[in-house]
């Protein structure tokens, strides 16, 4: 029963701050928002009793990318970050059914899922293991090849980044005296 | 029913407890790290008010409070007052993981000295740690002020920089103890009758250097370096608004981030250890409050170093900062984790 008011207080919360994200113009604002949506859904990952994914959700989204925007943003001068100009009201209206699109597909897939995912099969696990090691234990025997995958997308991206960020180690263009 | 009321008594007591050592003994230590700095340069430091200077703190608390509380023209006042809320609440968060001792029972109730023990206690203390970093943005945007800006900028680069290198310098003493919990990790220090500092020396200086620059202390202060930007991001505020940053970034966070290190390498509450060996507990006729004088003896110990490192050293640039970060500290971290990994099972037994 607490749980389940715990539950409601931050899924309200998680809902007025995306609807804060889309309405708000001054963008400073609107990482504030956005900030507050990711801790409330921190708080619902630890009502749910899901530890390791509230921290990380604490960790690498509330921090580690939201601060990459307020990063930005902070260079944004003043008169840039209060004007209101159009939003892309056209592009807006074009990528409704897009969207409509999107959510009938997370339905589907939502609704697949709670009849294919396999019920209680980890909980014997939990009970055995804290958290944090069932979860280490299910990522490196039975998808150790995911995980692989994505590291090495990860690298390639890195590699990409530090392509980009290099200095050139000559320039061209001062050739002439 | 009445397991509810009195689970509810304790982490009321709890909570008062901890709030009156961050906000209390934050304070206080001013006039300590004052005293310290003075002896250090060979003067007296305050003497005037109280003996030795021992109610400066308040005297300084009452001018702080009473200032006119002066705002910048063009600057937005929300997020102006926001950053001040921002930098104090997840600071004093991070109180709530620190085990200050063993488990006691008090009239039959067991207590164990922490706020809440989750299992995922370190990855807390180090998002909450940096969470830190949206106070000192906003305050430089809000404050709409050229130095401040800078001076934001500059400690929110560091950030980013050094709580890399500090995340995966715990990864060593994590993997020793082979959890997440801080009340645990101390439990398992004891068990395996071994403080980690003595073979995470790596993890151990790549962390000081981090909670060095995290809490803005000589020498990474580059974000107020005052010959430059004046006082760095709190350019604009007056009174106990601007009061509230030091007391956040120099006190509460050093005192955080010390506790935590002494959590993760000298064993916590444990007495002085001998590797592999056992523990010499030369405080024995204290009988049960032992832990906790060694507690805060090490923690003590830690803040004093970092003092004494604050008033001695000269202050780096910027980019050598971030190269420290990058180039030398996150590799060494890295090598430390695939050293942890082949020492483990040793450990472990």
């Amino acid at each position: 029963m607490v749980r389940f008011l715990i539950f409601l207080l931050f899924s309200s919360w998680a809902i007025i701050s995306a609807v804060g994200v889309i309405t708000f113009t001054n963008p400073v604002y609107v990482i504030l928002w956005l900030l507050s949506a990711l801790i409330a859904i921190a708080g619902i990952f630890f009502t749910a009793g899901a530890e390791l994914v509230g921290a990380l959700q604490l960790l690498i989204y509330a921090v580690a990318i939201a601060v990459f925007y307020v990063f930005v943003l902070t260079a944004v001068p003043w008169e840039k970050a209060l004007k209101k100009g159009t939003h892309y009201r056209a592009e807006g209206i074009l990528s409704f059914p897009l969207i409509l699109l999107l959510y009938a597909e997370m339905l589907i897939v939502f609704l697949l899922g709670v009849t294919a995912s396999p019920e209680g099969k980890f909980r014997s696990l939990m009970a055995k293991l804290g958290n944090t090691e069932v979860v280490g234990s299910i990522l490196f025997t039975k998808y150790f090849f995911a995980f692989e995958v994505v590291s090495l997308v990860l690298l390639i991206g890195m590699i990409g980044a530090v392509l980009i960020g290099r200095k050139e180690s000559q320039t061209y263009e001062n050739d002439t005296p | 029913m009445e397991g509810v009321v009195a689970g509810l008594i304790v982490i009321t007591i709890k909570i008062l407890v901890i709030l009156a050592i961050a906000l209390g003994v934050g304070a206080f230590l001013t006039w300590v790290e004052r005293k310290v700095a003075a002896h250090i340069q060979r003067r007296p430091g305050p003497m005037v008010v109280g003996w030795h200077g021992l109610l400066q703190p308040i005297a300084d608390g009452l001018k702080l409070i009473t200032k006119e509380d002066l705002f910048p023209g063009r600057g937005n006042r929300f997020l102006y007052n926001l950053a001040i809320v921002l930098a104090l609440v997840p600071a004093t968060l991070v109180f709530a993981l620190i085990p200050f001792g063993p488990e006691f029972e008090v009239l039959g109730i067991t207590v164990k000295p922490i706020l809440t023990d989750v299992n995922v206690a370190i990855l807390l203390v180090f998002g909450l740690g940096s969470l830190a970093v949206y106070a000192i943005a906003l305050a430089g945007w809000a404050s709409n002020s050229k130095y401040p800006l800078i001076g934001s900028m500059r400690k929110a680069g560091i950030i980013i920089s050094y709580e890399v290198a500090i995340t995966f310098a715990v990864m060593g003493p994590l993997i020793l103890g082979g959890t997440l919990s801080t009340y645990q990790l101390v439990q398992n220090q004891i068990e395996q009758n071994l403080w980690y500092v003595w073979v995470q020396p790596i993890a151990f200086v790549v962390y000081m250097f981090s909670l060095l620059a995290e809490t803005g202390r000589v020498p990474f202060d580059i974000q107020e370096a005052e010959a430059e930007l004046v006082t760095g991001f709190t350019v604009e505020y007056g009174g106990m608004k601007f009061g509230i940053f030091p007391l956040v970034e120099w006190y509460i966070e050093v005192l955080t981030l010390s506790a935590i290190a002494v959590v993760l390498f000298f064993g916590g509450w444990s007495p002085i250890n001998i590797p592999f060996v056992g523990f010499v507990d030369p405080l024995f006729f204290l009988g049960p409050l032992s832990p906790y004088v060694w507690f805060l003896l090490k923690v003590t110990f830690l803040f004093l170093f970092i003092l004494w490192l604050h008033w001695t050293l000269p202050r780096y640039r910027i980019d050598q900062i971030t190269e420290i970060a990058w180039k030398v500290m996150l590799p060494l971290a890295l090598i430390n984790i695939v050293l942890t990994a082949i020492i483990a099972p040793l450990i472990w037994r």
